[in-house]
């Protein structure tokens, strides 16, 4: 199974004004900040409202959900006894909040699912995208990461120990993933693995390098916090450093007690 | 490659087990009760409540109290084993699973945010820890012996039949041997308010595809399938030989009047499978009891089968709707009605609606021949599955 990356664009890149990603007002007004970064980095990714409908599947992953709309509503819940809640928060609280919202921009009738399996979240979307691509069942994918951090969050990681070592994160990227290269392909992935045990940077190498020309990317998830999706992260800094010239990259990520994942990224020349 | 269903799993308020649930129906006991009774909640609004606390769960599952796992992931257990058994699945391979759920471990969750919004140094650590939906998927597979790949899917209320979709893909990829596909969801505060704060839970008991309809209730439970490659499963339940997600793209909560997503997945799930509308023997509707729901997916009938609509019924006024899992228990109901040969009735159906006038099934049917089941899954965010099953 292998896919070709033709553009990944993470939250730091949106530079189009959102006023023009996501014209209407109200819709922006109601969106949280998660959905809104979320919906804003994905329509920057494919350049414009106006190309959502050129994808055949939109595919998110994230670990944590809406984590502001949950906890407003939870918190609604308790502070107004059960009584005369405003919906939007639980509306909002949905994983797949962010998918459904870029398929109606856009009035996109694909395939539209949303991975929430903590820090193999974005792994197993990407997996499902090489699928699809592999069966033939799309040929333009939009492939998606989101993670919010909270006060809230931030604190009960905190009581559990989890920061001693690593600041917290958030984030959220997006990606062109196509089955067939275009003039547009940035990169390729030829390899998609979810090892049972830790493999060490030596495993590593010899399991899925294939040439000596290889930058390998071990947990450097620690350079951007921890939150459930930051492989993501290092999954775009892969796609840049292939764009800078580097021929093959392996990303190597465990975290939050889950077992690895192991992505292979190539240049496409 | 054909991929079949070698065994079933479900536990709901109907009861714990298949056949237990089976067996409710074919009487024509609906598990709706008038209130909640274990769920701590102010509404007194019906449910389809599993009359079981977490303390009696954990106990049939003997699995030690101290665990403290959530109900979303005590009642996958429950359904996850149920399955695994009853496909005799051999260890020594690699099994997989994908399971699905909208609240995780929201009812713990709950407890703690009722102390940790007063103190944010209060609230037991150990009622948060399971709060994300991988935890429930986790806790699932070591309690039922899964070695291989496993993933979480959360895509509202059709969230198990989505699970359903990707585990046929691991499968044709060669990635598991076996995959377990499904989903969980517990009762909790967080559904019940959000449902409530929507106006679309009906005070009564829900009576789906009737003109009188006013909404759904809520239910709790988890359906699981064990799905293998035809050529590694001698013994099997029948084909799963086609399936679709295609999306409404209409309203963040509400369904096209055209029934537009819910069109688009029937019609690629049948067209997967090569096989014409008229050849479809029974479908286990969404069927939710809304007013919006029930009219959209009419529609989408009509679009799709004209003067010709299979036998369909729902059969949410037994369960209630268990959001993540009403796919994983739909898939297996209509896996058995094709093993059985039976036909579900929709309970509390009186008045057609006005508009489409579609008559459900409205009594048990059984000794009569089904090939062939349609079953949908329809959530927020647009979200349409259907899931094809032939003998």
């Amino acid at each position: 199974m292998k896919c070709y990356i033709d553009r990944v664009t993470t939250e730091h890149d949106v530079v189009t004004d959102i006023k023009l990603l996501i014209p209407d007002a109200g819709l922006r007004r109601r969106m949280s900040r998660v959905i809104k970064s979320a919906v804003t980095t994905a329509v920057e990714c494919v350049g414009g409202i106006e190309n959502i409908g050129s994808y055949d599947a939109i595919i998110t992953a994230t670990g944590w959900g809406c984590l502001t709309d949950s906890e407003r509503f939870l918190r609604n819940i308790i502070v107004d006894k059960e009584q005369l809640l405003n919906p939007t928060p639980f509306i909002q609280s949905t994983f797949n909040t962010v998918g459904g919202q870029i398929a109606l921009l856009n009035h996109n009738h694909c395939y539209n699912v949303t991975y929430v399996n903590r820090s193999h979240s974005f792994e197993d979307a990407l997996l499902d995208a090489m699928m699809r691509i592999a069966d033939g069942e799309s040929e333009n994918i939009l492939v998606g990461a989101f993670d919010e951090q909270t006060p809230s969050q931030h604190r009960i990681m905190e009581r559990m120990g989890i920061f001693r070592n690593i600041n917290d994160g958030e984030g959220a990227v997006f990606a062109q993933i196509r089955a067939h290269r275009s003039a547009e392909s940035i990169a390729q992935v030829t390899a998609i693995d979810f090892p049972a045990h830790s493999l060490s940077k030596q495993e590593c190498l010899e399991k899925f390098a294939t040439s000596e020309n290889v930058v390998l990317m071990y947990n450097t998830y620690t350079l951007h916090g921890l939150y459930p999706t930051v492989s993501a992260r290092c999954f775009a800094e892969a796609t840049r450093l292939i764009q800078n010239g580097t021929k093959e990259v392996i990303v190597y990520n465990e975290y939050f007690g889950a077992t690895p994942t192991v992505l292979r990224i190539q240049c496409v020349g | 490659m054909g991929i079949v269903v070698t065994g079933v799993g479900m536990i709901s308020a109907l009861g714990v087990g298949v056949d237990c649930n089976l067996v409710s129906i074919r009487k024509g006991l609906s598990g709706i009760s008038a209130t909640p009774k274990i769920l701590k909640t102010g509404n007194k609004l019906p449910v389809g409540e599993l009359q079981m606390t977490n303390d009696e769960l954990h106990k049939l599952l003997t699995i030690q109290p101290q665990e403290h796992l959530s109900r979303t992931a005590l009642l996958g257990i429950w359904a996850v084993r149920e399955a695994l058994k009853n496909a005799n699945v051999d260890y020594s391979k690699r099994i997989g699973l994908v399971s699905s759920t909208s609240v995780g471990g929201m009812d713990l969750t709950e407890h703690f945010f009722e102390k940790f919004i007063e103190d944010d140094k209060a609230g037991r650590l150990r009622d948060v820890r399971m709060h994300d939906c991988a935890a429930s998927t986790d806790a699932i597979a070591r309690h039922c012996g899964i070695n291989g790949y496993r993933t979480t899917i959360s895509t509202a209320c059709s969230s198990a039949a989505n699970a359903v979709i990707t585990g046929a893909k691991l499968l044709k990829h060669n990635i598991v041997d076996y995959v377990v596909v499904g989903g969980s969801d517990a009762l909790s505060a967080f559904t019940v308010n959000g449902f409530k704060s929507l106006m679309i839970l009906d005070e009564k008991h829900c009576r789906p595809f009737d003109e009188s309809r006013a909404g759904l209730n809520l239910g709790e439970g988890a359906g699981y399938l064990v799905l293998q490659r035809e050529e590694d499963a001698p013994l099997y339940y029948c084909h799963l030989s086609g399936y679709a997600n295609r999306n409404d793209a209409h309203h963040q909560t509400a369904s096209s009047a055209e029934g537009n997503g819910a069109y688009l997945a029937m019609a690629d799930a049948l067209k997967m499978a090569g096989m014409s509308p008229e050849n479809v023997d029974y479908i286990n509707a969404h069927g939710t009891g809304t007013g919006n729901n029930d009219a959209s997916e009419s529609a989408a009938f009509i679009r799709l089968f004209g003067n010709n609509i299979p036998p369909f019924s729902s059969t949410k006024a037994f369960t209630g709707h268990t959001l993540a899992a009403a796919g994983g228990i739909e898939a297996v109901l209509s896996v058995m009605a094709i093993k059985t040969g039976c036909l579900y009735p929709n309970l509390n159906f009186n008045t057609p609606i006005s508009a489409y006038g579609l008559t459900p099934v409205c009594k048990y049917t059984d000794c009569t021949r089904v090939d062939s089941v349609l079953t949908n899954s329809f959530g927020f965010g647009g979200n349409c599955s259907s899931l094809l099953f032939t003998r």
